[in-house]
């Protein structure tokens, strides 16, 4: 069902009529929605007028930025953030940001590189907005989760416009906690469900020194591209380990003696999907890293500020490396492919390759929490992994899991993921059996509890009934239901 | 008012005061918020204790004021907005659950002070991430609680930081815990397989673990909390860089953050760096005299894997920041050393407490800034302490970088004469003066206290008005701390 002539008159008074669309043939081409409307706003002001006119006549709108995943219910008012797509400041002293929504990481990371510095890149890639909660290669140095974040503007479900931290009080954007109790406890873009109920609609994110070059020069035409010279000061290497427990030990000292830039556990199968342009090229290098590696591993960078702390940083990882008897691969050492594995794992421009390439679709178990905790539980959803491997359900990565200390390994993410052909039934039925027990597995052994999509009551129950708060966060500022759960905030 | 013995029948006898000596202890404090006596002094000693108190308060609807750390008090927060209160004083709740070195955490009641935790930390490899001298009294998570600015701001990754993780009770009496502990299961289902509740976020999408920092008790109460610390350097390397230019050491200590080349990093005035030395006023004036007016305090440590190397190759990177912005490192300012500073601010104040010593009180002013504000901040304060009367010399500075860098927690102490009507006056009218002023210069005060939070917050209604929904919920029946914050 369209919108009235009336409401669709009053939206389109707020964005003008090129910005504004409910075309019955034109509705599915989001997300195969049957919606409302699709309104596009250019400012914080729009927005706002958006929501108080959602609010009036009771309509739910869901406002979503680059978007991933989501679904959404019938006739909302869909509002695209496409148009607000500036980075508003980049404050180099202060290292913060200050970015819409539709501001992409690639965009972002390109301007901040020429300044020395760069952000967290969430694992969901360079084409995401750079405003998202999450988790990416670079957690090691950059941190992750909702932890990056300064100042929020946030228009609420009722149309207020609340600036949390320094921003509401003295209009800078460096602080987002305060006054008092820190509001940014629910202003949160996580995954729906449990997205914070509203638009945000300009966020200050942290930014971190970038030692690497003020661009890659890079050569070569899609899919093979090449950097031609591995950049000063810079270093990126695979290390295997005999055991899970010596890549363990390894990755600790390396974040307690605060070497790497980046320490990412990929997999072999991921290295693979990384280096090579195409399914056929990705299973023979998968194949051949398999017999070099030892056993399990990650890749590092290191990115030295000068040619002293490179040179400690070098010995220290190569001390750390040996003591813990893991070893180098020497075919990704060759000055190509750690060149092109340093762009790639610094910009986050593979993981197209290394999720959907392969099978078409994939499904996922991430956790942020406590890595080694994590990694215990992993070892078991891997092995779990192997019968659908056998099968043919799924693309033998040799049933691994990978994951990268966050904070100098204070905390830690891990993930396991399966990838499959999404137009064969039987094997997506086994993936969603897999992740339906792997799931309840690491509740029922008290590692920890998944709470995307649906959760049952008694994890919620276990789980100090977390979901009786957030409900309660989200009624009192949606007291009109006009902001659903389920949609992607950003 | 409340029957003494219900309060009698939670935490037993000898636990509940209404002494007038030990009212009176808990009316006031050394800020200048009104006196308001209490009803009750309780001290429970365990989590259920306090579970049942606030069900008590919520039955009675009597105000609870949870207090964590010994005296003396400096900040008002827990000196009740409400006669009839009672204090929760959780000082005697001093377990430490586990001390991790591999995770990197440490797990404590309330009670726990630094001066208690901080060799356990030792022993184990571990350090905790300070606030600047705190008193010996002062409670680690109370500490961690107010946002306390801490003195590794490289390691401040978050502006919750280092809280891992809390148990507590909300102000309707609910339990609840945040982060990792939340669960699965309880917390002994948690041990056994070797979780240690480290990671802060959630559970689900809330992070409500920000919710009760800075809430001045006012959502709930506190019974454990886990802390992130850091790892025990194997070497470490203190220095002083000193200049009459503070723009020329915000410049330095900028890059030092930046580039992660230093733990321990901030800038105190020569009044300050006296005040931490001196034994009385004489000794003040005497170490006061050979101190340049601003001086920059920064440690370059070395961990397990070649320390040696690590700091060699940053003081040699340092060397060429300091010629590029036309600085001096050395081990010494006047007649403090650098190594002598490293070592007192790596445990607790030695008695008396360093903001007492010298004239028996402290009105700290204190703010969030950025680097492009701060110089003009500075002068502002001085030129209001001339015009009141306060010499600008005797002014108090403290300069902390907060979260990597992102922003600077600014901090003027005045030092005044309790019993001096003319100076505690005189005291009080630059406190407000400077507050309401600064605030017109982009001062953010993120930790109001005393009168001086209804300006804050009436700087931001939106915020204020969010903050008041989110409070019905955790505490419909407002009993916790009253009248602070904006509640």
């Amino acid at each position: 069902m369209a919108l009235s002539k009336e409401i669709y008159r009053e939206l389109e008074d707020i964005v003008g009529e090129e910005f504004i669309c409910s075309d019955p043939a034109i509705m599915p081409s989001y997300h195969g929605s049957d919606l409302g409307a699709v309104v596009l706003p250019e400012n914080t002001v729009q927005v706002q007028a958006i929501v108080k006119t959602c609010n009036r006549y009771k309509l739910q709108f869901s406002a979503v930025a680059t978007g991933w995943t989501g679904s959404f219910k019938k006739d909302i008012v869909y509002i695209d953030m496409r148009r607000m797509n500036r980075i508003i400041e980049i404050n180099e002293k202060n290292m913060y940001a200050v970015i819409e929504p539709y501001v992409i990481t690639a965009e972002l990371q390109a301007e901040c590189f020429k300044k020395g510095l760069h952000f967290n890149v969430k694992g969901a890639g360079s084409n995401c907005s750079a405003m998202l909660r999450g988790h990416g290669h670079l957690d090691q140095s950059t941190s992750g989760d909702d932890r990056n974040h300064l100042a929020i503007e946030w228009v609420t479900p009722e149309g207020e416009i609340v600036r949390s931290g320094a921003l509401g009080s003295t209009d800078e954007w460096f602080c987002g906690d305060g006054p008092g109790p820190s509001i940014r406890a629910i202003l949160t873009s996580a995954v729906p469900p449990g997205v914070t109920p509203g638009v945000f609609t300009k966020a200050a994110i942290k930014l971190y020194h970038w030692a690497g070059p003020p661009k890659y020069d890079i050569q070569g035409l899609s899919p093979k591209y090449t950097l031609p010279e591995v950049p000063k000061n810079m270093m990126a290497r695979y290390y295997s380990f005999p055991s899970v427990e010596k890549m363990w030990q390894a990755e600790i000292r390396l974040g307690e003696n605060e070497i790497c830039m980046e320490l990412m556990g990929f997999n072999v199968s991921m290295v693979a999907a990384n280096i090579a342009t195409c399914n056929e090229d990705d299973e023979r290098i998968f194949k051949r890293l398999n017999k070099e590696k030892k056993g399990p591993g990650f890749f590092v960078i290191i990115a030295g500020n000068s040619d002293n702390d490179f040179a400690f940083k070098k010995k220290a990882l190569e001390q750390i490396v040996r003591e813990a008897e893991g070893e180098s691969m020497k075919s990704l050492e060759d000055p190509e492919t750690e060149g092109i594995l340093i762009a790639q794992c610094t910009r986050v421009t593979a993981s197209i390759r290394e999720t959907f390439r392969a099978g078409g679709a994939f499904s996922s178990i991430p956790i942020m929490s406590q890595r080694d905790l994590t990694i215990k539980w992993a070892i078991g959803a891997g092995e779990a992994k192997l019968p659908l491997i056998k099968a043919g359900h799924i693309v033998d990565d040799g049933g691994a899991f990978f994951g990268w200390g966050v904070e100098q390994g204070h905390v830690g993410k891990t993930e396991i993921f399966c990838k499959f052909d999404p137009a064969n039934e039987k094997a997506k039925a086994a993936v969603e059996k897999w992740s339906k027990e792997q799931g309840r597995r690491a509740f029922d052994e008290s590692y920890f509890a998944l709470m995307m999509g649906e959760v049952s009551d008694d994890i919620k129950a276990n789980m100090c009934h977390y979901d009786k708060w957030w409900i309660a966060l989200t009624r009192a500022f949606d007291p009109n239901d006009v902001a659903p759960q389920g949609g992607p905030l950003v | 008012m409340i029957d003494k013995q219900k309060l009698v029948k939670i935490v037993g006898t000898g636990m509940v005061s209404d002494r007038e000596e030990d009212l009176e202890k808990y009316s006031s404090d050394i800020s200048f918020v009104n006196r308001v006596r209490p009803a009750y002094v309780v001290k429970p000693g365990t989590a259920g204790e306090v579970q049942k108190l606030i069900d008590l308060a919520n039955a009675t609807k009597t105000p609870l004021v949870p207090v964590s750390s010994g005296a003396p008090h400096f900040k008002g927060d827990t000196v009740p907005g409400n006669g009839g209160s009672i204090i929760v004083d959780l000082s005697g709740m001093k377990k430490v659950e586990f001390v991790d070195r591999a995770r990197r955490v440490a797990m404590v009641e309330p009670g726990v002070t630094f001066e208690e935790l901080i060799p356990l930390c030792t022993k184990e490899g571990l350090r905790l991430n300070m606030p600047l001298l705190p008193r010996k009294s002062k409670s680690v998570t109370g500490s961690i609680l107010e946002r306390e600015p801490v003195l590794m701001p490289g390691y401040q990754w978050d502006m919750s930081d280092p809280l891992a993780c809390a148990g507590l009770y909300f102000g309707n009496g609910e339990e609840f815990r945040t982060g990792q502990a939340a669960g699965p299961g309880t917390l002994k289902d948690q041990w056994k397989v070797g979780a240690v509740q480290k990671a802060p976020y959630g559970p689900g999408t809330a992070s409500l673990h920000r919710l009760i920092q800075g809430a001045q008790g006012t959502m709930g109460i506190v019974t454990w909390m886990s802390i992130r610390c850091e790892v025990l350097p194997k070497m470490q390397e203190p220095f002083f860089s000193a200049s009459h230019d503070l723009d020329q050491l915000l410049d330095l200590m900028s890059w030092l953050i930046r580039l992660r080349m230093v733990t321990e990093c901030f800038i105190l005035n020569n009044t300050n760096l006296a005040a931490i030395f001196a034994t009385d006023m004489e000794d003040y004036q005497r170490i006061k005299e050979t101190l340049p007016p601003y001086i920059l305090f920064y440690n370059i440590a070395g961990y397990d894997y070649f320390p040696e190397d690590r700091i060699a190759a940053y003081i040699k990177d340092i060397a060429v920041m300091n010629q590029r912005i036309g600085l001096d490192t050395g081990k010494s300012a006047g007649l403090i050393s650098a190594d002598g500073l490293l070592k007192k601010i790596q445990k607790p104040c030695d008695e008396p407490y360093w903001k007492l010593c010298l004239k028996g009180a402290s009105q700290d002013i204190f703010f969030l800034t950025i680097y492009d504000h701060m110089e003009r901040q500075i002068a502002a304060m001085k030129e209001m302490s001339e015009e009141i009367g306060y010499s600008p010399t005797d002014l108090g500075l403290y300069i902390q970088p907060i979260v990597q860098g992102t922003g600077y927690h600014c901090e003027f102490n005045l030092f005044y004469d309790p019993y001096s009507y003319t100076e505690s006056d005189r005291v009080k009218d630059l406190s407000n003066m400077a507050t309401k002023s600064l605030m017109n210069m982009g001062a953010f005060f993120s930790r109001p206290y005393g009168d001086e939070a209804n300006w804050i917050f009436n700087r931001d209604a939106a915020t204020t008005d969010a903050l008041r929904r989110i409070k019905k919920i955790f505490d419909p029946n407002h009993v916790m701390n009253p009248g602070k914050v904006c509640f």
